[in-house]
């Protein structure tokens, strides 16, 4: 369970302060699909770095299995992320020289996996996303759709408990998006990690079973699948 | 992540960017190669003086004199006083320099000490000219054999002792005197002429009216049988080629033939002093101590040795000095290259950093990178030295006359190695300051950097 508790973000000193997030709260159950929406500037990634450790809140805080994530020390929240989360970024983030089985080790050499077992969940990882065949294929070489199912490859190559996608879709055609959110949420229930997805794409949304909006750092609406939205007071 | 996993994937980075990794790392192969040719020199010149000493010199013997010079050293800038044995030698730079010379009596003293086993004089004649019947003269120097040489032989053989006008010829005179080969001068003899000296010869030779004809007419003739050729000296003492070799008695009389009424006569600028169990190095700097406080200059072939060495150590560290200021140039490279590495990978390592790389490991993947960049600049530079050198090896020998088996350039494989640690670890200093960039990036930042 991921538990907000009152998270603020804010930058500058003085009066130029910035509110990026603004005492936002909410919980997110093991395995469930969570989407944060929001325009552009809302304060979505920020929320998606302060929930996976890579920012720090101002104050309030993010709570994961009863454990405070920004009370870990640096080398505790680095082990936290590359044994217990998977990222996937709208840019794809690939290492375009190297191959697809070398870029899908890379988590799996930070999160110091057993050398005999890392190809094996590699090809697994690449397995599942249909890219078995491309194992030793430079990176480079691969279609927009095949290089963010790469990223998704490498994200769950370690089988994280926790997937976060920035805008996963954002640089793909339609069909290509659809394939790539279909890949996720059939990752979400085979391997029963909690997917958290920042999106500005309402359709994407409401497929997850939580959707949060955020507007100017803070929860507008929270809704869930098939329910009404939660009426949120500020 | 592991060490061996970072230092994989940081050779792994570099292979993805080839061109940028091999201009790098060849500015620092310049000066590795640099290094890598000054060090085999100096190893050839040791090596070489090193085997001249062995192959000429009983390491029980010293050398004495009785003056400093002798040995190059010595105040040159303060007035002597005269003294009856002064003799004239040449200096390093070709000024005479005058010495003085150790007497008959010096040599007795010396032979009376309980550590020394054998004074052995080091007699050269100039002869006036060496000829056989029918061909044509040629100047000559004849020296007597040392006990501890052993020369090879082209033809014949070396008697226990050379003695009744027996001589060792150099090959060079073989085909000069008329010898069809080595074999044919075995047992035909060799005339020796010199100069008989002294005052009253020296004044005929003045008052003559043709010089040549009153030498010719007061020339000493003796006659040597040839019991030896001599193959040309791998590793003689410069300047001793062609030199004859006869046995310490008949050298001695030539000596005495040449020298006597000469300010020369029984006067020894040097000698050979054997030190009973010199081949002990504590016992032979004791028998130096002894000498040295008769008031004698004494020199153990390892000082003469060492002190040569000494040479090729400055020689060789001035032209290091240059190759370091090479590799100290590339460098900057290593740092210009690591720097623009951080910033065209800064998104990279902003992933990395989300994925739960430690802080600590981006640093070492960077310095990692820079130490490969130092290996492969080191391996390219000192391979390509290795190579060169074999490859002109022989050529240099035969330019600097080394003598064939002896070469200037002598590669040594833990030098070699050892260069290329260093470079490595001079990479890693050199990719501190970019790692340490790397390092402390703000992943936020990082990735969402265009």
């Amino acid at each position: 369970m991921i538990e907000l508790d009152k998270v603020s973000k804010r930058y500058g000193k003085g009066t130029s302060i910035f509110t990026a997030l603004d005492e936002v709260s909410f919980e997110v159950e093991d395995g469930a699909t969570l989407a944060i929406i929001g325009k552009s500037g809302s304060g979505k990634s920020t929320l998606m770095h302060v929930m996976s450790g890579l920012d720090s809140p101002s104050s309030g805080s993010v709570i994961i299995d009863e454990q405070s994530l920004h009370s870990l020390s640096q080398k505790k929240m680095d082990a936290f992320r590359a044994n217990d989360m998977g990222f996937i970024f709208q840019s794809f983030f690939i290492e375009p020289n190297q191959t697809c089985l070398q870029n899908v080790l890379l988590p799996l050499e930070v999160a110091k996996v057993e050398r005999s077992s890392r190809k094996t969940k590699a090809l697994e990882a690449l397995t599942a996303v249909g890219l078995d065949d491309k194992a030793t294929n430079l990176a480079v070489n691969l279609s927009g759709g095949q290089k963010q199912r790469l990223a998704i490859a490498r994200a769950i190559a370690n089988k994280p408990r926790i997937l976060f996608a920035d805008e996963p879709t954002g640089n793909l055609d339609s069909a290509t998006g659809d394939m790539v959110i279909k890949l996720l949420f059939s990752l979400n229930a085979d391997l029963g990690c909690t997917l958290i997805i920042v999106t500005h794409d309402k359709d994407l949304a409401l497929q997850c079973q939580k959707q949060i909006q955020i507007k100017d750092g803070a929860v507008q609406k929270i809704t869930r699948a098939n329910k009404k939205a939660d009426k949120v007071t500020s | 992540m592991y060490i061996s996993d970072i230092l994989r994937r940081s050779g792994r980075t570099l292979q993805s960017a080839k061109v940028r990794t091999l201009l790098t790392s060849l500015a620092i192969a310049v000066g590795t190669f640099s290094l890598t040719l000054t060090l085999a020199a100096s190893n050839g010149a040791q090596s070489f003086v090193d085997q001249i000493i062995t192959d000429n010199f009983d390491p029980a013997e010293l050398i004495v004199a009785s003056d400093d010079r002798v040995f190059g050293q010595g105040d040159a800038s303060t007035p002597r006083e005269y003294d009856p044995s002064f003799g004239t030698i040449a200096s390093a730079a070709g000024a005479a320099t005058q010495i003085s010379r150790l007497t008959n009596e010096d040599l007795e003293r010396i032979e009376q000490l309980d550590s020394v086993e054998q004074v052995r004089k080091n007699i050269v004649v100039n002869l006036q000219y060496l000829t056989r019947p029918d061909q044509p003269k040629y100047v000559g120097t004849i020296s007597a054999l040392n006990p501890y040489q052993s020369p090879e032989l082209r033809a014949g053989s070396i008697p226990e002792s050379l003695s009744n006008k027996q001589l060792l010829l150099p090959e060079a005179y073989v085909k000069a005197l008329g010898f069809s080969d080595p074999q044919a001068a075995i047992n035909e003899t060799l005339t020796l002429n010199v100069l008989p000296s002294g005052g009253q010869i020296q004044q005929e030779l003045a008052r003559s009216e043709n010089y040549q004809a009153a030498i010719e007419e007061r020339l000493l003739t003796q006659e040597f049988t040839i019991v030896g050729v001599l193959a040309p000296p791998l590793t003689s003492q410069p300047g001793t080629e062609l030199y004859l070799y006869g046995g310490a008695e008949d050298v001695a009389e030539l000596n005495e033939i040449t020298t006597r009424g000469t300010p020369n006569y029984q006067r020894y600028n040097a000698v050979f002093v054997r030190i009973a169990g010199g081949e002990n190095a504590e016992t032979l700097q004791a028998g130096q101590a002894e000498i040295r406080e008769l008031g004698y200059v004494a020199q153990s072939v390892q000082d003469t040795q060492d002190f040569l060495n000494q040479i090729i150590a400055v020689l060789q560290g001035i032209v290091a000095g240059f190759a370091f200021i090479a590799i100290i140039a590339s460098v900057f490279g290593i740092i210009n290259t690591m720097y623009i590495s951080v910033l065209q990978r800064t998104r990279e390592i902003g992933l990395m950093k989300a994925l739960g790389m430690h802080s600590r490991d981006i640093g070492r993947l960077f310095r990692f990178e820079a130490a490969w960049i130092g290996f492969l600049g080191g391996t390219i530079g000192s391979l390509l030295a290795v190579g060169l050198g074999v490859a002109i090896n022989p050529w240099l020998s035969e330019t600097i006359e080394l003598g064939e088996g002896n070469y200037l350039l002598l590669f040594n494989w833990v030098e070699i190695v050892g260069l290329i640690l260093a470079l490595v670890v001079i990479s890693i200093l050199a990719g501190w300051l970019p790692s340490r960039k790397a390092a402390k990036l703000d992943p936020i930042v990082a990735l969402r950097t265009e």
